[in-house]
């Protein structure tokens, strides 16, 4: 039985080995696949995938055992529910629901049924923080779920979602739309003008039109383009970022499935620019409900001549694009990890330098933009730099993608102008009774209301888009508490800095929930967190201490001196 | 006797180079950046230019080729950066990406800088 069971399965292997590569980088798909077929990731798979691809078995239990989720001790359930725990969901009543969940269920996240039907999970950020509560099951999305939902969805479940009407894919909330959203570009528009330029021109006509990646960093995307373009060497990538990640973000969510064209003909534009001929998409598995939707939409272009061979009759360009899907790994938004993870390795930054536009994805020049930066290129090569350089100011050129939730009237989709204030866009969004704001999700800065005359730009406040707003009633000290667990899971425990410098600051807020906690402690805090931005490896230990001490610094009378309510 | 002009942020290395080309009987005018470099070639018209990489901008020396090349500046470009060891990629001249006329590695020895520079002008 056992030695049909592994023919059975060593079969498996080398099918999908045929449908993703025989090399490391087609280890996360085939785990991946495996993993949804049988469920448990075993000893037995992961020492036949180990064979197949002639690596050793503890390199890939190394990567089983480092993304969320994938599993290699307790089987799931033909059901994983998983809940959102991040700020956004936490602020719309998360906790109510998730005990319903476990209430109707009879066990605890973490854990699956004795019938092996259910398994509880928390999830970082669903990318429905403007529709939260949201829970994930399998590949179906829920929006705005309540307490007294739970039994409902548990019994659709039990009935396979038979009686239940789905809609494709969840519709964002999009309330402002600007010259982007409204771009009305016909089908192969950007691509087709681009082409009609040579490489340097594409990548000057960027330049000229001051495009700063949109991913929250602000790096010159033409400065990217024009190293990776001109280095000389024959194989070379493009990589779209759609591993949005960060707490509060849901802006690419909708735009890689309302601009799916444009944000392809982006990366067929830079795969032109910088002289690569293949790209890939890297998709958070938190949004497999868009796989189906984004492969259409691939093979759409390569019916159409859009991807392919000799593109658009322009003879030797050739340029296809493929989907990875991520696994529940945060910091694989970074783009070494990810770089990391598209080679089958687990997702732990690389140092910087060299950076990986030099020695990106196998030892090959690459580019990696957010689906922003693309989706902007295709239209900029579409209508020209000056077009887009009319909005925004000298520094932050153009409109820019905002994510919308908290306590707001209007939360949502909103494409604004760099450079406006934060009181502009509270009055746009219906929070003008903000206290604070986070901007730039869990690693972003928290401004207080004194300060919100200053403007979102990357000359002041930069933001990949993330805006949460927290009203007058919220307490600031479970907002940063939200944000160091998030960190504390998410840190991939490279470098000390940030492996033990998030547990400590958790550690202190409890004290400070508690009422225990000193100011020169507190100072000690400070300090410890200071450090971390200076001395961890890579952006996420760099920047997870910045809301604690922004709440310190602009909240210290609400967070000291607590109370505990009497049990 | 050659117009030079030298387009480079690192002042000890343009004084470096100035003094080699002098040695070599050419006049030499430096500019600090990608945009005084753009006025300087209107104003110098040199009969030869040599060109960093990495200035305010990683690739402005890229960039400012592109540029040149495009207002039909058609003289000797030569590109002298240590882009390619600092970044650990490989450069070269590229009629399209990079049009200048030859590219060399920092740090150079004066005796080749020479030859080149006489290369150059002779081509
Ligand atoms: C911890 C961490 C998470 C990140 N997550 C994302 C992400 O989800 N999406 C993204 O585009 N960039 C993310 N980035 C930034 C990327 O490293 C990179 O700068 C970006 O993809 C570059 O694209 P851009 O220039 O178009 O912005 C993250 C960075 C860090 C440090
Ligand atoms: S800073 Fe944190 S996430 Fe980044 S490498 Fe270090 S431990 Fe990993």
């Amino acid at each position: 039985m056992q030695l049909v069971e592994r023919e059975k399965l060593d079969k498996r292997i080398e099918t999908l080995k045929q449908c993703y590569g025989n090399d490391r980088s087609a280890l996360l798909p085939i785990l991946q696949d495996l993993q949804a077929e049988y469920g448990l990731l075993t000893g037995l798979i992961m020492q036949e995938t180990a064979h197949a691809l002639g690596i050793h078995p503890v390199e890939v239990e190394g990567v089983a055992t480092f993304y969320s989720f994938l599993r290699t001790d307790q089987k799931q359930g033909k059901y994983v529910i998983r809940l959102c725990r991040t700020i956004s969901c936490d602020l719309a009543g998360k906790a109510r629901v998730a005990r319903q969940f476990e209430n109707e269920l009879g066990i605890r996240f973490g854990e699956t049924t004795k019938d092996g039907l259910f398994t509880l999970e928390y999830t970082n950020c669903l990318g429905m923080c403007d529709q939260g509560p949201a829970v994930m099951i399998n590949d179906r999305l829920f929006a705005k779920v309540t307490p007294q939902m739970v039994p409902q969805i548990i019994m659709d479940c039990r009935q396979d979602f038979l009686k239940t009407v789905f809609p494709e894919i969840t519709p964002s909330d999009v309330q402002k739309e600007g010259p982007i959203l409204k771009n009305a570009l016909p089908f192969g528009e950007g691509l087709k003008k681009a082409l009609t330029l040579s490489r340097s021109d594409v990548i000057a006509t960027i330049r000229e039109a001051g495009l700063k990646g949109r991913g929250g960093a602000g790096f010159p995307t033409a400065t990217k383009w024009q190293l990776a373009g001109t280095a000389v060497s024959d194989t070379k990538y493009v990589v779209c970022n759609a591993d949005e990640g960060e707490p509060g973000t849901f802006k690419d969510r909708y735009l890689l499935h309302a601009q799916t064209d444009l944000l392809l003909a982006g990366m067929t534009i830079a795969g032109y620019a910088i002289g690569a001929q293949k790209g890939y998409l890297y998709l958070r598995g938190e949004y497999l409900y868009l796989r189906k939707h984004l492969e259409k939409s691939i093979e759409k272009r390569r019916q159409s001549g859009l991807l392919g061979k000799d593109i658009q009759g322009k003879k030797g360009f050739s340029f296809d694009v493929e989907l990875r899907l991520g696994a529940g790994a945060y910091i694989c938004g970074e783009e070494t990890a990810l770089i990391e993870s598209l080679e089958g390795q687990r997702g732990e930054p690389r140092n910087r330098p060299p950076f990986p536009v030099d020695t990106g994805f196998m030892g090959n020049p690459t580019i990696v933009n957010n689906v922003e930066t693309f989706i902007d290129a295709a239209i900029i090569c579409a209508k020209g730099p000056a077009w887009f350089a009319e909005y925004g100011t000298e520094k932050s050129k153009g409109t820019k993608l905002f994510s919308i939730s908290g306590d707001c009237k209007k939360p949502g989709i909103y494409e604004l102008p760099f450079g406006i204030t934060v009181q502009e866009l509270l009055e746009e969004v219906g929070g003008e009774d903000a206290k604070a704001v986070q901007i730039g999700g869990a690693s972003g800065h928290c401004i207080p209301a004194p300060e919100f005359k200053r403007n979102i730009a990357f000359e002041d406040i930069s933001s990949g888009g993330s805006i949460i707003v927290f009203g007058k009633n919220r307490d600031m000290l479970q907002v940063a508490k939200n944000f160091m667990e998030f960190f504390t899971e998410e840190s991939c425990g490279q470098c000390t800095p940030c492996r033990e410098g998030n547990i400590k600051i958790l550690e202190g807020i409890e004290l400070l929930e508690k009422g225990r906690c000193s100011t020169s402690y507190l100072n000690e805090l400070i300090r410890l967190g200071e450090t971390m931005q200076l001395a961890s490896k890579c952006g996420l230990g760099q920047s997870s201490p910045n809301a604690f001490l922004s709440i310190v610094e602009h909240f210290k009378n609400e967070i000291l001196g607590r109370v505990p309510e009497a049990v | 006797m050659a117009n030079i002009l030298i387009v480079d942020d690192d002042q000890d290395f343009v004084e470096a180079v100035k003094s080699v080309l002098v040695s070599g009987g050419h006049r030499v005018v430096a500019a600090y950046s990608r945009e005084t470099g753009m006025d300087a070639v209107k104003k110098e018209n040199p009969d030869l230019m040599i060109l960093d990489v990495m200035m305010e901008q990683p690739d402005d020396g890229f960039a400012m080729a592109h540029d040149l090349r495009k207002a039909e500046f058609k003289k000797p470009i030569l590109m002298l950066s240590s882009v390619g060891t600092i970044s650990g990629m490989t450069f070269d001249k590229d009629s399209d990406m990079n049009p200048v006329d030859a590219f060399e590695e920092k740090p150079i020895k004066p005796e080749r800088l020479l030859a080149k520079v006489k290369e150059l002008l002779g081509a």
